[in-house]
């Protein structure tokens, strides 16, 4: 109800629009035609008209703009919701078990063990929201030190394994045939291990049960170190590429819309890996082709 | 007899946690992780069970198709909706997709228990009504509109609304109600000839703030014409008041 609301703003505002510049353009040409003959106010004329439609036209589409974010923030908030909501839910829930129900030993710990992974979900959800407010203050300062990508990556691809139990060669990682090298980075940990993870979560996401996840360390000059995260997944529609990384943004494809998400996860992915110097980048062959995110980072050189 | 819950609920700790309590409770449960696997056992499969235990944020099919579908089947099992989107158009929306309850999340587990066992206690009252059906004089009791209480049957103009178990006979056929749909009737029913606003109906009937959109209300309209109008498009019945209500007449006007 609410979406085709928006869509009628969106119509109504764009017919506005068009309106109030053909007036414009209506009026401008009366202005040529009445003062052909004197070039002054001719051409003060067409140019103070050509300000008018300008405005008109710009004014249009950064309404559109603004009804668009909105909706999208609105699908933010009820994700979020949903995202707050359901560990508290659960955890209210154990906790009024153990209060009111005589509960065995073995069954106390599972319960203790629920809870304590749904204080994670909460505090996972948290830091999503409190990073994607955070990389968009400039002032933010990194706390930078010498990482070196390949036990980063290492250990997040094993993190990602056991969040999402999955088994041992769900994810292949292949670090350019370099293990003995180090290849390093001046970053954040913390930050660098968020991108990661984010990319990683969201290609066991949107790829089915059986996931085939490539993560590849790539050095292709001496300056640039590249890891690309490869999956088999759902894939991103061509025209929707550019947008993936926008705030709030969610790709409304039928198979995305199944998958629970805030929009933040790429936005952070790219603000953070900016910060850094390097660039985020996505590519996929279309639906159901799966998805290729590449993280670009400039290589520490010592 | 031991009851059979099914639990819809993808949120894996959730669903555990349900089943624990409600086995504890000594039901005996399932649970089914999606919408579609649901539909599938109460659909096609034909399991029986004597409550759904329903979430709506489901991966696929979310859980108001699931419930509109159900009952478009003709479905009745008793349906309890939980939820983490409390906003009253979403508790609206739940009621006109077919829900008999609904519960927010995150709620209180003995509420929870409170409210699955009404829905079970209003299910076996049914049950009982059928074996036993109401004699006579219990018909004749509650011809007067003014003092009709929960169990009782109403009839006008050839149709009849036992609202023990929440069925309708009318122009040669059976409907059953959905709880919100029954609460409804009765209301109008019981304010026969008198206009019933919207408002009214929100607050009083329903329980729910005035603030939410009350248009929901005339999709409730529509589904009852269907049941009681011969022609819904001119209602005879369920006269529409423009800019306030609703009123029911027991009798077509002009026929007095």
């Amino acid at each position: 109800m609410r979406i085709t609301s928006r869509k009628k703003t969106i119509a109504f505002a764009v017919t506005l629009g068009v309106l109030v510049a053909a007036v414009a353009l209506v009026l401008n040409i009366s202005w040529i035609v009445l003062n052909w003959r004197e070039v002054v106010p001719l051409i003060l004329g067409v140019i103070f008209f050509g300000f008018i439609i300008a405005g008109v036209i710009l004014n249009t589409i950064f309404l559109v703009r603004e009804v668009r974010r909105n909706e999208q923030q609105d699908s933010f908030l009820n994700a979020v919701t949903h995202e707050l909501k359901t560990p508290i839910t659960s955890i209210r829930l154990y906790l009024e078990t153990l209060q009111q129900r005589e509960v065995g030993e073995a069954q106390r710990r599972e319960f203790y063990q629920v809870m304590l992974e749904d204080t994670h979900r909460l505090m996972g959800t948290v830091e999503q929201v409190l990073r994607a407010a955070r990389v968009v203050q400039k002032n933010a300062a990194l706390n930078k030190s010498e990482i070196d990508m390949g036990p980063l990556v290492q250990d997040a691809v094993e993190l990602a394994r056991t969040r999402h139990h999955l088994p041992s060669d769900a994810i292949a990682w292949d670090l350019d045939g370099k293990t003995a090298e180090r290849i390093c980075v001046a970053g954040d940990r913390e930050e660098l291990s968020a991108v990661l993870s984010n990319v990683l979560d969201n290609a066991v996401k949107y790829s089915p049960k059986d996931a085939h996840i490539r993560v590849e360390v790539i050095t292709p000059d001496l300056k640039r170190v590249q890891i690309k995260v490869q999956d088999n997944g759902i894939g991103i529609p061509g025209g929707e590429l550019k947008r993936v990384f926008k705030r709030f943004y969610r790709v409304l494809t039928p198979g995305s819309t199944q998958v629970k998400g805030s929009g933040l996860g790429l936005f952070i992915v790219r603000a953070i890996t900016r910060r850094h110097g390097g660039e985020a980048y996505v590519e996929s062959e279309g639906t159901g082709k799966g998805t290729t995110v590449t993280i670009e980072l400039p290589r520490y050189q010592q | 007899m031991t009851r059979q819950i099914l639990i819809v609920e993808d949120e894996e700790h959730l669903a555990r946690g349900l089943k624990f309590n409600l086995e504890a409770e000594g039901y005996k449960t399932q649970v089914a992780g999606d919408g579609e696997m649901a539909l599938d056992l109460l659909l096609q499969k034909r399991a029986e069970y004597d409550l759904l235990v329903l979430d709506v944020m489901l991966p696929g099919k979310d859980g108001f198709t699931v419930a509109a579908e159900l009952r478009k089947a003709n479905h009745f099992i008793p349906l309890l909706m939980l939820t983490a989107r409390g906003h009253p158009e979403d508790v609206l929306k739940g009621f006109e997709a077919g829900a008999d309850d609904y519960l927010s999340k995150p709620f209180d587990l003995n509420i929870l228990l409170a409210r699955i066992r009404s829905l079970l206690r209003r299910r076996e009252w049914s049950r009982a009504l059928v074996t036993n059906p109401p004699n006579a004089s219990r018909v004749a009791e509650s011809k007067s509109a003014d003092s009709l209480r929960e169990f009782d049957v109403y009839s006008f103009a050839g149709k009849q609304v036992d609202f023990g178990t929440l069925e309708l006979s009318a122009n040669g056929r059976v409907f059953r109600l959905t709880l919100m749909e029954a609460e409804l009737l009765r209301h109008l029913i019981s304010n026969s000839g008198k206009i019933v606003s919207r408002k009214q109906i929100l607050e009083e009937v329903w329980g729910l703030h005035e603030d939410t959109d009350t248009r929901a209300i005339d999709n409730f309209i529509v589904r009852l014409r269907k049941y009681i109008e011969g022609d819904p498009s001119q209602p005879q019945h369920l006269l529409t008041v423009r800019g306030i209500g609703y009123r029911f007449l027991p009798k077509p006007e002009g026929q007095k």
